[in-house]
């Protein structure tokens, strides 16, 4: 009985002993790789990083299925799946991309320069790219291209030599032409975009004789005719891709600045509204007096605006939503540590509406920085994209 | 009165073989330390564990000049002596269409166990020709200079470190 009792006793002693202690080894977890699966980089929970290491990206442009996204690094074009890391080279490195648009057959439209002996700047062509060519050879579409917009199949583009005179045309695919307008438009097109339903395009115009782009023009595709709708006044100009929703036509514009104004702040940026019947442009309703406007991106309904900017000229770069109907504005990210690239093309909607590519980076260093991953994982060193979710409200009754 | 003993006898044996199986399903489950989570990655692949050491007065120091130097210390963090660690200094800039990277290799024979060895780089940091870009294609500040160390055992352990230096 005695040695029952203590067995009985000696095993209690030892599930306690056992199950008190704790293991003398810790083990460890290797930290995540840098750009796979989700992070949190500082742009609210959800993100995920589209690439990563070294480079000056922009211009991100999603593949219709939404599975692959374009950008250009340091000039050159690239694709990769939104799910790894497998980088597509599209042009050499010495080419100069300006904007990419994706066709239905999975080939690449990008708008740029090829690489030219002297230092002169040289105009933009139209280039088609094929997807697993080795040997990265461009087909020429047309040369003296200024602007390119792509709708459902189709891409839009604008072309012209001199600042007098622009003219459109049209690809559906193959690399083309199949259409050309035969009204010219006066001025150079700086930017074009389509209306939600492709019938239309909205353009923004550097009227000859004027360094500014100042005019926004309509065009109507079918018919071959276009009309201006609004014309800045004074010192503003235009900045980036006028965007065509469902409330009007809405575009970023100030006054224009090439250096810092006089007391040191950046120039400062609206976001304007005007109807496609045209008018005076009026600040856009729901964003605040304050807001300094960077870029604007109308979702694939036509319903929302996605805007890089800031609610004052002292606040963080963030994304926000803007909701022309309910002329609401919403933040989308809020964070404080992280450089959202402000260029007009840095921002872009997934087809299917349900998140927002930009590219950031946090805050440079005056010091040198010390990182224990390899260049080419590094995120928040460098700029780099990063889809954000974006929460997609009830459909209104149409 | 000896039922009585017994029953609570067994009430208090399952009670602490329950809490005894759940702590030990609690320790199979050991949330990793704080320390397992500091981003300084620790050597990678198997073998005796290296780290690197670099002195951040002496990278403030570095200019986009030739004939740089960058000393480092590599250290053995293993209970056995380490032979021919090679260590590979990469120097390219933060501007990928220029294709400028440079490799630096030297070996140390020997590192004791627990010790460190110092490892001397003369490297040129030579900002290449930045090439005509138009405005939506230029950055709006210089590119910086990136610097790779990496430290490599035969047995297959390596670890890098990144440094990235201000315009």
């Amino acid at each position: 009985m005695n040695s029952a009792k203590s067995f009985l006793i000696l095993s209690i002693a030892a599930i306690l002993a056992w199950g008190c202690a704790h293991s003398g080894e810790e083990d460890s977890i290797a930290p995540l790789a840098p750009a796979s699966g989700r992070v949190d980089p500082g742009l609210g929970p959800g993100t995920q990083a589209l690439s990563s290491g070294p480079g000056y990206k922009g211009s991100p442009s999603w593949s219709p299925e939404g599975d692959r996204i374009a950008f250009t690094v340091d000039g050159y074009v690239v694709d990769k799946p939104t799910g790894s890391e497998d980088l597509r080279h599209w042009t050499t490195r010495d080419f100069f991309a300006e904007d990419t648009e994706w066709e239905p057959d999975d080939a690449l439209m990008i708008l740029g320069a090829a690489p030219s002996a002297g230092t002169q700047e040289i105009s933009s062509s139209l280039y088609r790219a094929q997807p697993g060519d080795d040997s990265l050879e461009l087909e020429n579409v047309e040369n003296e291209v200024t602007a390119i917009g792509a709708g459902e199949d189709r891409l839009y583009f604008a072309l012209g030599s001199g600042a007098h005179e622009s003219w459109l045309a049209m690809t559906r695919s193959g690399g083309k032409i199949d259409r050309r307008y035969s009204n010219p438009i006066g001025g150079r097109v700086a930017y074009l975009s389509l209306a939600p339903d492709g019938e239309q395009a909205v353009l923004a115009v550097r009227p000859p004789g004027d360094r500014k782009v100042s005019v926004l023009r309509v065009f109507d595709l079918r018919k071959g005719q276009g009309r201006e709708i609004t014309r800045l006044e004074g010192a503003r100009e235009i900045l980036g891709t006028p965007q065509w929703t469902e409330q009007g036509i809405y575009f970023v514009a100030g006054k224009q600045s090439t250096t810092l104004d006089s007391d040191g702040a950046e120039p400062l940026y609206n976001i304007y509204r005007v109807p496609e019947e045209g008018g005076s442009p009026e600040l856009a309703s729901g964003v605040g007096e304050d807001f300094v406007a960077a870029s604007i991106r109308v979702s694939p309904d036509g319903r929302r605006l996605a805007v890089v900017g800031r609610l004052n000229p002292k606040s963080p770069t963030n994304l926000y939503v803007l909701d022309p109907l309910a002329k609401v504005l919403t933040a989308v990210t809020t964070n404080e540590d992280m450089e959202i690239k402000t260029g007009p093309d840095d921002l872009a909607w997934s087809p299917g509406g349900k998140s927002v590519a930009v590219i950031a980076r946090g805050t440079p260093s005056t010091e040198p920085e010390v990182r224990a991953d390899p260049a080419d994982r590094l995120l928040r060193d460098f700029y780099n994209l990063y889809e954000i979710p974006v929460d997609s409200p009830e459909a209104p009754p149409r | 009165m000896r039922d009585v003993v017994f029953w609570l006898s067994g009430a208090a044996l399952a009670f602490v073989v329950t809490a005894g199986a759940f702590l030990l399903l609690a320790n199979l489950a050991t949330t990793p330390s704080e320390k397992s989570l500091n981003p300084d990655r620790g050597p990678v692949g198997s073998g005796p564990a290296i780290d690197l050491q670099l002195d951040r007065e002496r990278l403030a120091s570095l200019e986009p000049l030739p004939d740089q130097i960058l000393d480092l210390s590599v250290e053995n963090e293993d209970d056995e002596p380490l032979s021919d660690v090679n260590v590979i200094l990469i120097t390219s800039t933060e501007n990928t269409a220029l294709s400028d990277s440079r490799y630096y290799r030297q070996t140390v024979e020997k590192i004791p166990a627990g010790g460190a060895e110092s490892v001397r780089f003369e490297f040129d940091l030579v900002v290449p020709e930045q090439p005509v870009r138009r405005p939506s294609a230029a950055p709006p500040e210089p590119s910086r200079e990136i610097l790779e160390i990496r430290a490599n055992t035969p047995e297959g352990t390596s670890t890098v470190r990144t440094v990235i230096l201000p315009p």
